[in-house]
């Protein structure tokens, strides 16, 4: 069936619009209106989404974070039973346990069974030490173990793809910074470059 | 001659009834007609099209200006704060605070260096630099904050003059606490924002050290205010206390008291926080109620589309 088109002024001359034109208009027609949408999906494909989930490789990293955590909770654990601690000092360094053993909590809640759940032997060996003697001591080690906490989860999330894991370790470590603050205000430090951390301590990853 | 017996104030008839009233409708229309304007004559065409909103594109670059344009937010903030002289002067308040403003243009190079590697970052991922503050945060906090504890607020229809602050420097320095929160709340909400990874490590390392300067003004201005305390979260848990607006005007009845401004703490929780951060300062109003502003991470509203410029 051919449908006449008629027009007024200089293409006032009929013309025939065929079936198979009219199914191309159609297509082309459909083509432009779904161009936002494909147009979307070709960015994304340029730029994908990270996935949500934890993947193999953030598994282990993670896995590797909850480590350190659960062997902070120990060296804690050490400290406070060492004594000898104001009652200020004893409520933060308690609140900083707690933290270490929630961080833990958390992590495993991600990974499942997959979590480790267990601290690193050879950091607390490596680190035990340091979490004895006077006060001020233990308090000036705590606030270099935040430290090296810091530069270990940076290390840990710049190697992330997870948006939960990236998500979860950023909260952990962003509070770990303000532990060293407060552990070296404690510890009676007064150089404004160690109450801010000017040079952050190793990362301890692979460590463990 | 013919006399009717009927009397003066005879009834009116039906027929009389009908006439009257056809005579008020008459009147009424044309008393209606003879003040009426006439309008323009109608017309037939086609106006301009109804304006429609760019593409809220938000992509990486996106987030990056936006992040650039906080920072810089902060810094400038930090100028005015310091030209003001306010961190210098004491504070009745906070009688022991001492003059910060050493500690505070320590703070400044941190954001304005931030503001910078973002932008470079902006321009690496596609997008144009952003290099003025961020619109929303400044207009509708900061130079809102400003205006308040400097110059107080004027009297309107419903309400007293408000003076400025009795206390600008607590409210100054309260101030720099909560950019330096929100400077490290918003690097923390970017980790899960963006989609190339590798900038996560970008935001997060601005974010340490905000925290940390955060932590460190907190403080400076609640000394031995490392955590939150048990009595301030069962405090924030509990229930809201019934209110009441009844208010003594009697004579000598003492004035309201001023909305209570709380202490910052180094550790405010046990996870970073990205919820909205409470500003309370200024003078109270009339009814004692000061100035209570919540800071927000970067939303939608807030974000420096590739449509928008510093020069609009």
């Amino acid at each position: 069936m051919d449908i006449e088109v008629t027009e007024s002024g200089q293409s006032a001359a009929p013309h025939t619009v065929g079936r198979r034109a009219l199914l191309g208009v159609g297509a082309g027609g459909a083509a432009l209106s779904l161009l936002p949408f494909l147009r979307g999906h070709a960015a994304a494909a340029a730029d994908p989404a990270p996935p949500k989930k934890p993947t193999t490789d953030d598994v282990a990293l993670l896995g590797e974070a909850q480590q350190l955590e659960l062997t902070a909770v120990a060296l804690y654990d050490v400290a406070i039973g060492a004594g000898g601690w104001s009652d200020t000092e004893a409520t933060a360094m308690v609140f900083m346990r707690e933290a270490h053993e929630a961080y833990a909590q958390a992590l495993s809640g991600l990974l499942g069974r997959a979590a480790p759940g267990q601290r690193s032997e050879k950091l607390f060996k490596a680190l035990q030490a340091s979490f004895t003697g006077s006060p001020a001591d233990m308090l000036e080690s705590a606030a270099l173990l935040e430290s090296s906490a810091v530069a270990t989860h940076t290390e840990v999330l710049a190697a992330l793809e997870s948006i939960d894991g990236s998500k979860l370790v950023a909260s952990i470590f962003i509070n770990e910074a303000r532990f060293s603050t407060v552990l070296a205000d404690l510890a009676g430090m007064t150089d404004t470059s160690d109450l801010l951390v000017d040079t952050e301590q190793p990362s301890l990853v692979g460590q463990g | 001659m013919n006399q009717t017996n009927l009397p003066f104030s005879s009834p009116i008839g039906r027929r009389g009834l009908f006439r009257a009233g056809g005579i008020t409708a008459t009147a009424l229309v044309l008393a209606a007609c003879g003040k009426s304007e006439v309008g323009p004559v109608g017309r037939v065409g086609q106006g301009a099209p109804t304006p429609e909103l760019e593409p809220e594109v938000i992509n990486d670059g996106v987030l990056l200006r936006t992040m650039a344009g906080l920072e810089t937010s902060i810094a400038n903030a930090y100028a005015h704060i310091l030209e003001s002289g306010a961190l210098a002067a004491s504070s009745a308040t906070f009688p022991d605070l001492g003059d910060q403003s050493d500690l505070v243009t320590l703070f400044v190079p941190h954001h304005s260096n931030a503001a910078v590697r973002f932008n470079e970052l902006a321009v690496a991922a596609g997008s144009e630099a952003w290099e003025c503050g961020n619109e929303r945060l400044d207009s509708a906090f900061i130079d809102m904050l400003f205006e308040r504890v400097e110059n107080g607020a004027p009297a309107t229809d419903v309400a007293l003059a408000i003076e400025p602050s009795d206390d600008a420097t607590r409210d100054m320095i309260n101030l720099v606490h909560t950019l330096e929160s929100l400077s490290a709340e918003s690097c923390q909400a970017m980790v899960q924002a963006v989609t190339d990874i590798t900038l996560r490590s970008e935001f997060m390392a601005v974010g340490v050290r905000s925290a940390r300067q955060s932590a460190l003004i907190a403080l400076k201005i609640n000394p031995g205010g490392y955590l939150i305390s048990a009595a301030t979260q069962a405090a924030n848990d509990a229930p809201a206390e019934e209110t009441t607006t009844t208010v003594d005007e009697s004579e000598g009845a003492a004035a309201p008291p001023s909305t209570e401004i709380p202490l910052p703490v180094a550790v405010p929780s046990q996870f970073g926080l990205l919820s909205p951060l409470v500003f309370i300062g200024g003078r109270g109003d009339e009814n004692g109620v000061r100035l209570k502003l919540s800071f927000e991470t970067p939303s939608l509203n807030s974000l420096a589309y590739p449509f928008e410029s510093c020069d609009a």
